[in-house]
């Protein structure tokens, strides 16, 4: 039967992740693991360095609002409660693969062209690799093809910036939730 | 739900919206029903408003290999999960014109369909009263005989009001978007709230899925439903006349056999042809029920045809059905644009509600703009975005099929390999119509007008059916020519595309096959 809007409402939760932390679960948001240093699943350090600095330069915010930890919390997940948009975008999982490839071929393009890690550029060298990817491989590029994986992020920087409760009416838009996202991401 | 284990009535294959059809009504005709889901069970509570959490009602199930200048895009049209694709669909359901049904009489393309549009009239009547359709059949001028709709018309928005001015300055026509959602209560579903959040399943029971229409039907009079259950193969008699059940295999990763009488395959439009290649036999060397040779093949796709807009006033995009508030079809003759090379109908659904995210959401339209940009890009479209989509036809061509992959899945069963790609003449007519909405917005006044890119909208053919055996895989009534109790239900028994939202028409054709088979029984069965 179908379920009352009221019903749903008085049962909703907050978009949150869940931590385990020394044995602890800590259910968190993106920005909150951010915050207060949550450790990594799947990714490395140089990789959440990398994928950082490169959310800030596609949508300014996306670092805060925690998108390492949203990413690295879905490629966690078992496939089948992955929600990254890339499940969609013609690539089999698992997806942490194209992650990987993609960020270091971007760190080596840098290194490549500029001589120091993505993460060392200035603001302005930045963009400007990140203008180049958008529209073709950089030489030398031996990842997903450049294009697509910043499709990708991008679209994952809007996710975690845009795509909560919180996103959505920053733009002034009500959210109107007939089952607001439950505490845990993934499952 | 206990499966049985004895032989039953019939077995259907899939839960969306063909599947959960044939179940009720053959369920409610007195047949004992068991239905097999691939995916996970789901109810209401699990439609969570969120378009990140919405993915998980997109295909999760076996890879399917794409290929083809084309791809159909399996896994963002396809669904998982009861309810399959109808979950996440938009409701938008218009019937196909009259002309759709004699394509090949009438125009030398494809194939006519074994049946014209008046011996389908009563059952798009009998479902849209079962189903409820929110129009208006006045103003729709270019809707074919049928009853008026049973509730009053999706309400106009500031989007809807701004696009429409263009339309009206160029002397086209709008009307209400014909939508299976309800406007008023109707058979105790609460009214739409027009919140946006159609494509992440809707728990209140206003837009017509499988959830609210037909699997309580079904349950009602018996039905039982086993989710996480991969069917792998059909099961045959010895001389290959008949169909005697299935093979899957369970979340356990047990193999299972179920016989039945019936066997009904509504496992969507690419899972379909490939069970029944993969159920190859001696009988049946080229594929299950293939002697025409045309399993698999004639796979179509509409190409959405996507046109935004930004305006200066307010647009209140975000208020509305996903699917849209207006329709014009103007251009449904297949020759509107023929002085462009193109051929085939479209429609267009105009004033569509959109989120900031996801793949249909605002930022994605400007895949071009990030950094501080994108954010400015934000705002501005937040308040006087505006978006709408045509669906283009999309003709038949032999080589765009469903073949098997040389990759197996982990039951064994060879993958399915899709290869599309678009007519040529139909890629014409998407151009077209591109060029035609970007005017439509510019007469409206919009200060900023750009398209998206070619996109693959709904999956049909790959099981077509027709009058004649040698040309055509199943009949009438979707029965396969070559093996009667096999049935096979969804748009994988179109012949030909048309330019309207395919889940309509589905349920009409799942109302005519089922009255067929219940009427007929005793001559279909062994």
């Amino acid at each position: 039967m179908p379920q009352t809007r009221r019903a749903f409402i008085r049962t909703t939760g907050i978009g949150l992740l869940s931590f385990y932390v020394a044995g602890c679960k800590l259910e968190l948001t993106p920005g909150e693991a951010r915050q207060q240093d949550i450790p990594f699943q799947v990714l490395q350090v140089e990789q959440v360095r990398i994928l950082e600095a490169f959310g800030e330069v596609l949508l300014p915010g996306s670092a805060a609002a925690g998108l390492a930890h949203f990413i690295d919390h879905q490629l966690n997940a078992a496939p089948a409660d992955q929600l990254l948009m890339i499940k969609y975008l013609g690539v089999d999982p698992p997806f942490t693969a194209f992650y990987t490839q993609g960020l270091a071929a971007l760190n080596d393009t840098a290194k490549s062209v500029h001589g120091v890690q993505f993460f060392e550029l200035s603001v302005d060298q930045k963009i400007a690799l990140t203008g180049q990817i958008a529209l073709a491989n950089p030489d030398g590029w031996a990842g997903p093809p450049a294009p697509f994986f910043y499709f990708v992020l991008r679209n994952d920087a809007v996710d975690v910036f845009y795509g909560t409760k919180q996103g959505i009416e920053s733009l002034g838009i009500p959210y109107m939730a007939h089952i607001e996202p439950p505490s845990r991401w993934g499952e | 739900m206990t499966l049985p284990t004895e032989k039953v009535d019939v077995v259907i294959v899939g839960s969306g919206a063909a599947g959960s059809a044939m179940a009720a009504k053959l369920a409610a005709g007195g047949k004992q029903v068991v239905i097999l889901e691939a995916g996970p069970e789901r109810g209401n509570r699990d439609l969570i408003s969120s378009g990140i959490w919405a993915r998980r009602l997109k295909w999760n199930g076996e890879s399917v290999v794409e290929d083809g200048e084309n791809p159909v895009g399996h896994v963002f049209n396809a669904g998982y999960g009861i309810g399959g694709s109808a979950m996440h669909h938009f409701a938008v359901w218009p019937r196909m014109h009259e002309e759709d049904f004699e394509m090949r009489s009438l125009y030398d393309r494809g194939l006519d369909w074994p049946f014209s549009y008046a011996d389908l009239q009563a059952h798009y009547d009998q479902v849209q009263r079962e189903s409820g359709i929110a129009g208006d059949a006045e103003k729709e001028i270019w809707r074919p005989p049928a009853e008026p709709y049973p509730m009053p018309p999706v309400p106009r928005f500031a989007q809807g009001s701004v696009i429409a001015r263009g339309f009206d300055k160029l002397g086209m026509h709008t009307a209400p978007l014909p939508l299976a959602v309800t406007t008023r209560e109707y058979n105790g579903r609460e009214a739409c709230i027009w919140d946006g959040w159609c494509g992440a399943g809707c728990p209140i029971g206003a837009l017509a899925n499988p959830l609210i229409i037909d699997l309580p039907i079904a349950f009602a009079h018996g039905a039982v439903l086993q989710a996480n259950a991969t069917v792998s193969r059909i099961l045959s008699n010895v001389t290959g006349e008949f169909v005697t059940g299935v093979e899957f295999n369970n979340e356990a990763g047990e193999t299972r056999q179920l016989m039945a009488d019936l066997v009904v395959l509504a496992a969507f439009t690419v899972q379909n042809p490939r069970l029944m290649l993969a159920s190859a036999n001696d009988k049946h060397p080229s594929g299950l029920a293939n002697s025409s040779g045309t399993l698999g093949k004639f796979i179509m796709s509409h190409s959405a045809a996507l046109v935004y807009g930004l305006f200066d006033e307010n647009t209140s995009c975000h208020l509305g059905a996903v699917g849209g508030q207006l329709v014009n079809q103007d251009g449904y003759g297949k020759n509107t644009h023929a002085d462009a090379g193109a051929f085939g109908s479209y429609q267009w659904m105009i004033a569509q509600a959109v989120k900031p995210n996801d793949l249909l959401g605002m930022a994605t339209t400007r895949p071009d703009l990030f950094g501080h940009d994108l954010h400015a890009f934000m705002q501005d479209a937040a308040h006087g975005f505006a978006g709408m989509t045509a669906v283009i036809e999309d003709l038949p061509l032999a080589e765009n099929a469903v073949t098997l992959s040389s990759t197996l899945d982990r039951f064994g069963t060879p993958l399915a390999r899709v290869t599309h790609t678009t007519h040529a003449q139909s890629k014409l007519l998407w151009q077209a119509v591109l060029e035609e909405g970007q005017a439509v917005f510019k007469a409206a006044g919009a200060r900023e007008v750009w398209t998206g890119p070619q996109a693959a909208m709904h999956i049909m053919g790959g099981t077509i059916m027709g009058q004649d055996p040698a040309h055509s895989v199943c009949n009438t009534y979707g029965q396969a020519h070559d093996i009667p109790n096999l049935v096979i239900a969804g748009a994988g028994l179109f012949p030909t595309s048309a330019g309207v939202n395919p889940t309509f028409t589905i349920h009409a054709l799942a109302a005519r096959s089922s009255e067929h088979l219940l009427n007929h029984w005793n001559s279909i069965v062994q």
